[in-house]
């Protein structure tokens, strides 16, 4: 039985330095659903979905209040380890970002880490990860090339079956489309409904069709704060608040 | 329908200003000539040096002159003839038997007859010529030696011109008492009051010493010391002698091929050593070479080789030893003439010359002489040589060879000096006397260059490299906006100051503190390591305290009391680990510095690689740390991103995508650390010792290419073979660096490739 708040977002307030970027957030997201974070540019979005792997410990300077759970247990539980709780939270950033490696030991790196170098065991990881990020029948035959060989949205799959080798519980996605062009946009949005089944899976996305057409929740925020949370089909046929309605009909961005 | 009516566009809004395309063409061509001249400049240095270099490896040039004829008197025979020279090879005389010389004058072919009385009525039988003193020393068919030296004055007229007027000064004549018959074989070596002269005759052959007694106003009496018969000591007939001018030593060749050495010591004569040369041949020709140490031995079938003294290992004697074989100067009678500024050599046989060194062991020209010599001289100037024929006829050749000691073997070869007991590698450019036989080989400096470069980058590297990734990777940005620019001031320091504090400061304090810099370099890193498990294994609650890079301060009193307990227990490691048995009194003493040469066999100086790779540390890091820092820095964040995001821990992120990514920037740092480290010059000039060794040894100093120059050019006289040697070390340090950096860039844009970015 799936959990409703499986990521559990307590009044979440997060600082950059003395710049507030998110005020008192709450929201609960699903178990094995699409989430979509939608919002103008500063909005507080990506920060929010960066701070469910605690992705934001990277940089100088940074505080927050409040609590976000997952599955019951707060990130920032002093006896949590950052590294083990990312091996539980994959992510796929805006950017593709292959390392300069083959893409086999792109796939693996997660793997690697962690000290896992059974031949057996890591072949059969490349090829479920692939298959499952729709990318194995176009690279299956170069696996052990420079993964800088494959295309734009190849490079953003394997960046996906990167992130899913280690079978994550959530699967982070920052606008995963926003460098590649519709047709690679298009294959990365079925992937994500297919990939729904095995992963809870928060999506940032400037893109409302694409969030009305893969999410199954969308989330608006708009200057740190969470202005509306619901049904995707009831968030853009039906939207409760007045900025939404604004946001979701294009009058500002 | 637009609301306001803009105004009309200027006209001129599309034209260019003409001081902007002025200014825009003018810069270009700045820029161009900045360009080139700097290209011009690298040129320009490199021909300069080259320039200075090319003379090195150029042969003697020499000039063939007017023959001139002296034909000897009734009496003559060539058997007894000898040739000699005036310093400036203007008037050559010749000794062909009889009681005069004849001198002729190069510039006007003129004959002069110069008598010498005391031949008056006597048959010479043998004839033996010292080039040096010019004396001519004569053994008669009566048994009695005597000698005569030609001197040279030189006189000025009103205009200044050189006149040169030889003379004649006569020398007593001593009886020689073993033996029988004529005098066969005649050698005489004067070394200043004490001359040895060694006479063979028919049946017997004895060593003669002679004792000159100098009086207050310089007149001597030559009188006899003593006669040691030496021919029941030889096996055969007596086939040549020569003496050397030290007026102790005399070599004696028999028809057997043996020769016998003998040395003169105390009043005895007492056979050192007996050799075959030539195995059964014995040499037909023997003669010192400049400065007495080494003797050409020419067998009749025209092969020639060196023999030296030196001090075979466990001998307190010095005996003759092969040192160089040179090809064979051809079938007939061998002539020999020093040369009485270098260890060049006119030899030849059967109307073939030849002009040879002996350090390069080099033939530096060979011609046909128009006939067959048999004498040979070169005068003092190292200008001119001649060569003398039975008939008296005498040719004057012009030669220029300033560089005979240089070549390709002097230079990267090993060379058997003289005096040396197997070839070496050596660098000695100059010596204390004019005989001194310049070590020119360049390989001690080469090794020294490198070896100065790998112990100062042993240190600087690991410390450059672990400091880079710590700051790049680790450190947080505030304390990074601290530690970086402190690095970078390091390089500021000047090298004079760093060297002056090694060399004066530094060494003198670490001298007797070798176990305690060990103890130091060794628990470092193993504390470091130790403290990395210790602090892992300590509950998350305690380790938040300093998360996100703060570590250091859990580290900086470990690594504070680690090196403070290492270093004072430094004594006791030398105590338990480093004992020298004194093996004369059997005491024990624990000294590193001692037990060091005991424990190796290698030398321990006060100046050594720990002294020199710690101070080049402080030239060295800076660089690397500076550049590899940066390429670090600059990997981009979405990589690290993703690894960290993967699970990846910190050293996991930096070890399998920064380092990767950033390799060719490290690979850079480390190669202009190398040339910062090759090209060093004062820390090594002041810090090293200077000592051209050829050894890999950490705990002596070596002599970089870099330092002997700046020690040693200030004091070598331009144009000469020293002044040009140090340029050639100027250009192999270029190709050294050349070389590497070229196949470090290769290198280097492999791993660009292997790991650049999309």
């Amino acid at each position: 039985m799936p959990r409703e708040d499986f990521i559990a977002v307590d009044k979440f307030s997060f600082f950059y330095g003395e710049k507030q970027a998110l005020h008192d957030i709450d929201m609960a997201i699903p178990q094995q659903e699409v989430t979509a974070l939608i919002g103008p540019s500063g909005c507080g979005k990506s920060t929010l979905l960066r701070n469910m792997n605690r992705m934001n410990d990277l940089i100088e300077g940074v505080r927050h209040r409040g609590d976000i759970r997952l599955n019951g247990k707060s990130l920032y539980d002093p006896r949590i380890e950052v590294i083990s709780l990312r091996k539980r939270v994959g992510m796929v950033f805006q950017k593709y970002n292959p390392f300069a490696k083959t893409v086999y030991e792109n796939v693996i790196f997660s793997l690697r880490v962690a000290g896992r170098n059974k031949k057996k065991e890591l072949d059969e990881v490349v090829e479920r990860s692939l298959r499952s990020a729709a990318l194995w029948d176009e690279v299956k035959d170069r696996l052990h090339d420079s993964a800088f060989g494959l295309s734009g949205g190849q490079q953003q799959r394997l960046c996906i079956a990167r992130a899913i080798a280690n079978q994550p519980e959530i699967l982070l996605m920052d606008e995963p489309c926003a460098a590649l062009d519709p047709t690679a946009t298009l294959k990365i949005e079925s992937l994500i409904r297919d990939l729904k089944s095995q992963f809870t899976i928060v999506i940032v996305t400037h893109n409302m069709e694409q969030a009305s057409r893969c999410s199954d929740r969308t989330a608006f925020l708009y200057m740190g704060r969470l202005v509306e949370y619901g049904p995707t089909k009831q968030l853009f046929e039906n939207p409760s608040e007045e900025d939404t309605e604004a946001y979701i009909s294009g009058r500002f961005s | 329908m637009s609301p306001t009516k803009s105004p009309e566009p200027d006209p001129q809004r599309f034209e260019v200003s003409k001081g902007t395309l002025l200014l825009d063409r003018a810069m270009t061509h700045l820029i161009r000539v900045g360009g080139l001249a700097v290209i011009l400049a690298v040129f320009g240095i490199f021909f300069f040096i080259l320039k200075e270099i090319i003379p090195l490896f150029s042969k003697a040039e020499v000039e063939v002159e007017a023959l001139m004829e002296a034909p000897g008197p009734e009496n003559s025979n060539s058997n007894s003839l000898a040739l000699g020279v005036d310093e400036w090879g203007e008037k050559p005389f010749l000794y062909q038997g009889g009681s005069a010389i004849t001198i002729v004058d190069v510039e006007t072919g003129a004959r002069e007859i110069l008598p010498v009385p005391m031949l008056e009525g006597v048959e010479v039988t043998a004839v033996s010529s010292d080039p040096v003193k010019r004396r001519i020393a004569v053994g008669t068919a009566d048994g009695r030696v005597g000698s005569f030296v030609v001197t040279y004055g030189a006189e000025f007229d009103e205009e200044g011109r050189r006149t040169v007027v030889p003379s004649v000064e006569e020398e007593p004549w001593f009886e020689v008492e073993e033996g029988a018959g004529p005098v066969r074989e005649l050698a005489y070596g004067e070394g200043g009051s004490r001359r040895i002269v060694v006479v063979a005759r028919d049946l017997g052959t004895s060593l003669i010493e002679l004792r000159q007694k100098r009086g207050l106003i310089g007149g001597e009496k030559l009188t006899r010391a003593g006669e040691t018969a030496v021919g029941d000591q030889l096996g055969s007939d007596v086939s040549s002698v020569v003496a050397s001018n030290n007026g102790k030593e005399a070599l004696i060749a028999t028809q057997s091929g043996a020769v016998y050495y003998f040395l003169i010591d105390g009043g005895e004569a007492v056979l050192k050593q007996t050799f075959k040369p030539f195995d059964g041949d014995p040499p037909v020709q023997m003669d010192y070479l400049f400065g007495g140490v080494s003797v050409a031995m020419t067998d009749a079938s025209g092969d020639q080789k060196i023999f030296s003294l030196f001090r075979p290992e466990g001998s307190v004697d010095r005996l003759f030893g092969q040192i160089k074989e040179f090809a064979p100067v051809g079938a007939g009678l061998p002539i020999f003439a020093p040369s009485l500024r270098n260890k060049s050599f006119l030899t030849g046989a059967g109307g073939r010359l030849s002009l040879r060194h002996l350090t390069s062991g080099e033939t530096r020209w060979e011609g046909e002489a128009s006939f067959e010599p048999v004498a040979a001289a070169i005068d003092g100037k190292t200008e001119h040589f001649f060569i003398a024929g039975a008939e008296g006829q005498i040719q004057r050749y012009t030669f220029d060879d300033p560089h005979p000691e240089s070549g390709w073997t002097a230079f990267f070869g090993k060379v058997w000096y003289e005096g040396g007991s197997e070839p070496v590698y050596q660098w000695q450019s100059t010596g204390g006397s004019d005989d001194f036989e310049p070590k020119l080989s360049l390989v001690p400096l080469i090794i020294g260059s490198l070896k100065g470069t790998f112990y100062a980058l042993l240190f600087s590297v690991p410390v450059a490299l672990l400091a880079a990734v710590f700051s790049a990777s680790f450190l947080p940005h505030d304390m990074k906006k601290v530690v970086k620019p402190a690095m970078e001031i390091m390089a500021s320091l000047p090298s004079v100051v760093l060297g002056f504090l090694a060399g004066i400061w530094l060494a003198p304090i670490i001298e007797d503190k070798i176990p305690s810099i060990l103890l130091v370099c060794l628990s470092l890193p193993v504390a470091a390591l130790l403290m990395g498990v210790i602090w892992c294994r300590q509950p998350m609650q305690v380790r938040r305290w300093l998360e996100g890079g703060r570590e250091w301060m859990v580290m900086v009193p470990v690594v504070l009391g680690v090196s403070w307990a290492a270093w004072s227990l430094g004594p006791l490691l030398e105590r338990l680990a480093f004992v020298y048995e004194d093996p004369a009194t059997g005491r024990a003493i624990a000294d590193f510095r001692l037990w060091w040469p005991q424990a190796t066999g290698l030398s321990y100086d006060q100046r050594n690689c720990v002294v020199v790779g710690f101070m080049m540390g402080f030239a060295v890091i800076p660089v690397i740390f500076t550049i590899s820092e940066d390429a670090l820095s600059n990997v981009p964040k979405t990589l690290t991103a993703a690894s960290s995001a993967l699970g990846a821990s910190r050293w996991q992120v930096v070890r399998s995508i920064i380092i990767p990514v950033a390799s060719p920037g490290i690979f850079s740092a480390l190669m202009i650390g190398f040339g910062r480290a090759v090209g060093e010059t004062m820390i090594m000039v002041m810090a090293t010792g200077n000592t051209p060794v050829t050894e890999w040894n950490i705990m002596n100093g070596m002599r970089t290419l870099a330092a002997n120059i700046a020690v040693e050019l200030p004091e070598a006289a331009p144009g000469s073979t020293h002044y040009r040697t140090l340029f050639l070390g100027a250009l192999v340090l270029f190709v050294l660096t050349f070389t590497l950096n070229s196949v470090a860039e290769i290198l280097r844009q492999r791993l660009r490739e292997k790991n650049k970015l999309v």
